[in-house]
């Protein structure tokens, strides 16, 4: 009777602990991926549906020239990183609690930018993103 | 006379054609909401590639589905996974067109309603959307205010009957974003 109860409880809080538990911290997470913002786009371009299948949800450490910043009025940050295609490139939008770690951050300087990766739209998209210091 | 009015009216008509600007945004925010009086369920996606034109009301939308963000990892999880099925339909798109957009004056700032009527691409399913939202004109930007409902059923998203009080049947969808001019 005791072991039953006791299997109950245990899945009793295992299953509150799953429905409580919060979407994994991809700044405390280690990079599946390292590379620069170049070949990342390269990867995608010449077969977007391997690419997709390769670094969907993972993530990725990306390196690369910080082509613009953009912090909106309710402090959402988002850094794009230069690819050397002037037309697509990788948006990296920030954790929030991240956007202060921008604040010494240059257009132009080379930064590596640690994320999740979505997909890509015109872009390689991240999401959940921090800088790599 | 006649001359002037024909050079008039011809530095007039380059001048309007030189003001068709097209106004762009990567970082959108599109949310949604589909929880009910048991349980919030809501998700955010700030990477929102968005353009539209600001002579013919031409817009568009297009984001990742992978990249909405939420305050649980199994509702992300169930969201992806069961109900999206973001594997299979990686992106949702809306194409459409701002019927008055000749009533935005884009060179003075202040908030001007506006319709938006169009197709919304969504879990492989193709479905017309029509919605009224704001738009904010500020400075060299605009900013973009809209909200819409969609019912899930109408793009075959089923909701398992044991959690059927707790997933609404509609999904309000609500968007906002700060275009800048597409130079």
């Amino acid at each position: 009777m005791y072991a039953f109860l006791v299997i109950f409880f245990a899945a009793a809080g295992f299953g509150f602990y799953l429905y409580n538990k919060k979407p994994a911290d991809v700044r405390k997470l280690s990079a599946n991926y390292e590379l620069s913002a170049a070949s990342l786009l390269e990867d995608f371009n010449k077969d977007e549906k391997a690419a997709t299948l390769k670094y969907l949800e993972k993530v990725i450490a990306v390196t690369g020239k910080v082509a613009d910043i953009k912090v909106d009025a309710s402090g959402q940050a988002t850094v794009f990183l230069d690819s050397g295609d002037p037309l697509a490139g990788v948006t990296c939008s920030f954790y929030d609690e991240e956007a202060k770690s921008l604040a010494g951050v240059q257009k132009g300087s080379t930064v590596t930018i640690k994320g999740n990766c979505t997909g890509k739209l015109m872009d390689v998209v991240l999401n959940k993103c921090s800088i790599n210091k | 006379m006649k001359k002037l009015f024909f050079a008039i009216s011809a530095l007039l008509l380059i001048h309007t054609s030189f003001a068709q600007k097209r106004y762009f945004t990567k970082t959108g925010t599109v949310s949604f909401q589909a929880g009910t009086a048991l349980e919030d369920i809501d998700g955010t996606n700030k990477s929102t590639t968005t353009v539209f034109d600001a002579s013919s009301g031409q817009i568009e939308f297009s984001l990742l589905v992978k990249g909405f963000e939420f305050k649980s990892a199994l509702m992300q999880e169930h969201f992806n996974e069961n109900y999206m099925e973001s594997d299979k339909y990686p992106k949702s798109i809306f194409k459409g067109k701002i019927t008055n957009i000749d009533k935005v004056n884009f060179q003075k700032e202040g908030n001007y309603p506006v319709t938006v009527k169009g197709t919304l691409e969504l879990h492989g399913v193709t479905k017309d959307v029509e919605t009224n939202g704001t738009f904010k004109v500020a400075g060299e930007g605009v900013e973009s205010v809209a909200e819409f409902v969609v019912t899930l059923e109408d793009y075959k998203i089923a909701i398992p009957g044991v959690v059927k009080d707790k997933i609404s049947k509609t999904a309000k969808i609500k968007v906002n974003c700060n275009y800048a001019v597409l130079k």
